[in-house]
């Protein structure tokens, strides 16, 4: 009797858990945007370079005059934290691939009047390939970032392969630059 | 090496978990065991984590306010820009922070009630209940959304609040005044709880939380009004209510809530009602959590979007618990709470509660069938479907027509039956109310069916007030020798509970008024106006005047100066804006003239640079929209009002339970 009675809490909880359940797993319909240029010709971009960058790459970084070289271009920002995360592993990557041919290149958008942050976290992280500045965020305007980090693998073609959204992992540098590379 | 705030943070955190952890399950051993001294030792480490929740708060403070980044809510959610009282709020404008105070709010509740709740059977269990909320919240904030996280690379500067929030110092209150009526809510749950452990379901659970739930009741209706108020200010389309999904959990649980407060008094005078009752507490807490979880988990989709993460499966996981536990508890209980009165006439006071308590659930189920619907069709077809504004309004606006006929007529009825010859002299006066109301708006021009329906429905219930208060003064003033204000205060001072509902439903009221006009006759215009020349809007002359910039640390606002002037008389200065905060989305601020009949609303849809040579606006006019938030201060303050004299009578009532179930008996 008791048993009976509890069947109906059960049955009226158990279908909105499971239709709950359902919308959890079916995720958020708006996440994941997919990058227009993917398969694309990248949008090509000049910018400022930061001055320590300025005698091995020159003051201004023109995304034409490496066409031909495979290139990770990543958008990084002072006041975001994943942004913190991501840079040792940008470098531990740069270092280890730099010889390859292939192009790492870091932009600091998103961040008017912060010029000089940049130039800090720079620093603090030791960051060896060449980084610029996006003052006026027209680069990330043009290149459709949802927000930063976000990180962009350019195969030699100067074709968008990946858009990474999010700080980059080990394992999707390793994953990435070897299919970029063969 | 410096203090960390981080290790700090999480350490108050795991420590307030685990008292509410030890206090929740010695308070069950205790009550079980009546291990007096487990008791006691259960409430003291309620108040131990009152103190521990509370330094974890202070960290947190600390941490916003001295910019310390190694503390990872802060380095995702602050800004060294922002002013001094944006960083003191921002504890609340992300959601770690915003579990945090709700854990820390949900601790001091349970404190308060070890400290102040008299001994009696339902005490140690009730503390028990709130401690493994308590369990829950803190093992959130330590476990899952922990807001301590130490940032080993601290960033030099943080992004900031949500820019729509920093836009406005409502932001400050809204979050707040909702936590504490869900929190207030979680205090006759518990007793609830506690009445069906221990096989009490009399009245004691209501007696001892009338107060808490009256000012859960009273923080969450003045949440939704505050929430509705900011959705104004910020929002930029000069509306406060969208039936977003954000917006409707915040009503759901508000409107059982409202049934609870009403049929909890039929279980008081007439014992009926008891299953019932419990049926609404627990739904009402339960709705609390489940709306929690629909807007912390991407769940349905909302403008307020939280964002995915972790804490989602948690709300939904608890909910479950909380819904099985709570009504299996109930389906077990049931042969001790089912109710052996009947209801004598459908024309009695109970009736009235009985079909307004009907008409709330029913909103209810309204409310959320409408939100969770296109996720049902979703889970069945795959099809997404959107449920917009029409739906509801179609839906619930007879429903509410209804709740204002009720309100009107319930409070006039005696208890168990109405004598004839009284109801047809009140019903005569309130018809008289409805017609003369009704008639005067449709002479006025008020012609569309809600808005004129409304006014009608204000007139009968202003009528009603009325004859309640002229019932009760009346024979007052006749029987006593004193001067006939010092009566009408002596009245007014005994029976606060009376009078303060009256004060509330008068609130109710002005804001129906509000609602109805702002929503049924609101004009809304979208307008192009070149620097130096003016439109007409509705009878106004609105001249663009200059452009302006202001800088301040934390933004940059950007926006057009508008001169408002009627019949050739300038009244009004408005500037209308668009703020920057750091290099989020800029966010228009509106600028508002606030008038008792109807305010003016413009809006800066257009951007403004040193070249522009025009501005575009959205300009709305809504009548009676300010009467919302008045009503909504009535509302208030009528809440508060009867919370002044219930303070005395729950103490004197407190030991009624065992004669209760006494005089059940006899009654069956």
């Amino acid at each position: 009797m008791r048993l009976q009675r509890l069947l109906i809490p059960l049955l009226v909880v158990g279908a909105l858990g499971a239709l709950l359940v359902f919308g959890l797993l079916r995720g958020a319909p708006d996440k994941d945007i997919e990058s227009v240029y993917l398969g694309q010709s990248a949008p090509g971009f000049s910018m400022e370079l930061y001055e320590p960058y300025h005698s091995e790459y020159g003051p201004t970084f023109d995304f034409a005059e490496y066409a031909g070289r495979p290139m990770v271009v990543n958008f990084w920002a002072s006041w975001c934290l994943p942004c913190y995360q991501e840079a040792p592993v940008l470098q531990e990557y740069w270092r280890q691939y730099q010889d390859s041919g292939v192009l790492f290149v870091g932009i600091h958008t998103q961040n008017r009047d912060h010029h000089a942050d940049g130039l800090t976290f720079l620093s603090q992280f030791g960051l060896s390939f060449p980084n610029g500045y996006d003052p006026s965020s027209e680069i990330s305007i043009d290149w459709g970032l949802y927000g930063v980090p976000e990180t962009f693998f350019v195969d030699a073609d100067g074709r968008v392969i990946l858009k990474h959204i999010g700080p980059v992992t080990p394992e999707l540098m390793d994953q990435q630059l070897k299919a970029m590379l063969q | 090496m410096d203090l960390q705030l981080a290790p700090l943070g999480s350490a108050a955190a795991f420590l307030a978990f685990g008292l509410a952890l030890y206090g929740a399950i010695a308070g069950m051993v205790g009550a079980s065991r009546r291990d007096a001294r487990l008791q006691t030792s259960a409430r003291l480490s309620a108040v131990a984590g009152f103190i521990v929740a509370t330094a974890a708060l202070v960290v947190m403070q600390v941490a916003l306010l001295t910019d310390d980044f190694s503390v990872s809510y802060v380095a995702t959610t602050s800004r060294i820009a922002s002013p001094t009282w944006v960083k003191v709020v921002t504890m609340w404008a992300a959601l770690e922070g915003s579990i945090l105070l709700w854990a820390w709010l949900l601790s001091a509740y349970t404190a308060l009630l070890a400290v102040t709740a008299p001994l009696n059977p339902l005490r140690p269990w009730a503390l028990s209940i709130m401690q493994w909320v308590q369990v829950f919240f803190f093992g959130v904030v330590a476990f899952i959304a922990n807001p301590f996280e130490l940032v080993p690379f601290p960033p030099l500067d943080g992004p900031g609040p949500n820019e729509l929030l920093q836009n406005h110092w409502m932001m400050a209150v809204h979050p707040v005044l909702m936590y504490l009526g869900f929190v207030g809510l979680t205090v006759p749950f518990s007793y609830a709880m506690a009445a069906l452990i221990t096989r009490r379901p009399g009245t004691e659970w209501m007696t001892q939380t009338r107060s808490w739930t009256l000012t859960g009741w009273g923080f969450l209706s003045a949440a939704i009004i505050a929430g509705g108020w900011w959705s104004y200010e910020v929002l930029g389309w000069g509306g406060y209510w969208a039936w977003d999904p954000v917006e409707n959990v915040s009503l759901m649980p508000w409107l059982t809530a409202t049934a609870l407060i009403h049929s909890v008094q039929v279980q008081e005078r007439r014992r009926m009602l008891k299953p019932w009752n419990l049926i609404l507490v627990i739904t009402t807490f339960s709705l609390s959590i489940l709306g929690t979880f629909l807007t912390r988990s991407g769940v349905v989709s909302s403008v307020h979007a939280f964002g995915a993460g972790p804490v989602g499966p948690a709300f939904l996981v608890f909910f479950l618990v909380v819904t099985l536990v709570s009504f299996g508890l109930l389906a077990i209980r049931w042969d001790d709470v089912r109710d052996r009165a009947d209801l004598d006439s459908v024309v009695s006071r109970e009736g009235s509660f009985l079909g307004v308590n009907i008409l709330f659930v029913a909103l209810t189920f309204a409310v959320l069938l409408g939100t969770l619907f296109p996720l049902l069709v979703e889970a069945i077809s795959g099809d997404k479907v959107t449920i917009g504004a029409p739906f509801f309004d179609q839906v619930t606006l007879p429903l509410w027509m209804l709740v204002l006929l009720l309100m009107g007529i319930g409070p006039l009825l005696p208890w168990r039956r109405a004598e004839q010859q009284r109801l047809k002299h009140n019903l005569l006066w309130l018809g008289g109310g409805f017609l003369v109301a009704g008639g005067l708006a449709v002479l006025f021009g008020v012609h569309k069916v809600y808005p004129a329906l409304t006014v009608a429905l204000a007139g009968y219930n202003i009528v009603s007030l009325g004859l309640l208060l002229s019932g009760a003064l009346v024979p007052r003033l006749r029987l006593a020798r004193r001067p006939a204000l010092q009566v009408i205060r002596s009245y007014a001072h005994e029976s606060r509970r009376r009078v303060g509902s009256m004060i509330t439903h008068f609130g109710v009221v002005v804001i129906a008024l509000g609602v109805a006009f702002s929503a049924g006759y609101r004009v809304d215009q979208q307008v192009r106006v070149d620097f130096g020349e003016s439109v007409e809007f509705e009878g106004y002359t609105l001249t663009a005047v200059d452009r302006y910039v202001e800088r301040t640390p934390q933004r940059i606002s950007a926006g057009v100066v508008i001169d408002v002037s009627r019949d050739g008389r300038l009244i009004h200065t408005m500037r209308p804006r668009l703020n920057q905060f750091g290099d989020r989305r800029a966010v228009p601020t509106p600028a508002v003239m606030y008038r008792p009949s109807h305010d003016l609303y413009l809006n800066l849809n257009s951007q403004v640079t040193p070249t522009t040579t025009f501005a575009v606006l959205r300009v709305v006019k809504s009548p009676l929209v300010t009467w919302i938030w008045i009503g909504g201060f009535i509302l208030a303050l009528g809440t508060l009002y009867s919370l002044s004299g219930s303070s005395r009578t729950v103490p004197a009532r407190a030991s009624v339970g065992v004669e209760a179930r006494g005089e059940e008996g006899a009654s069956a």
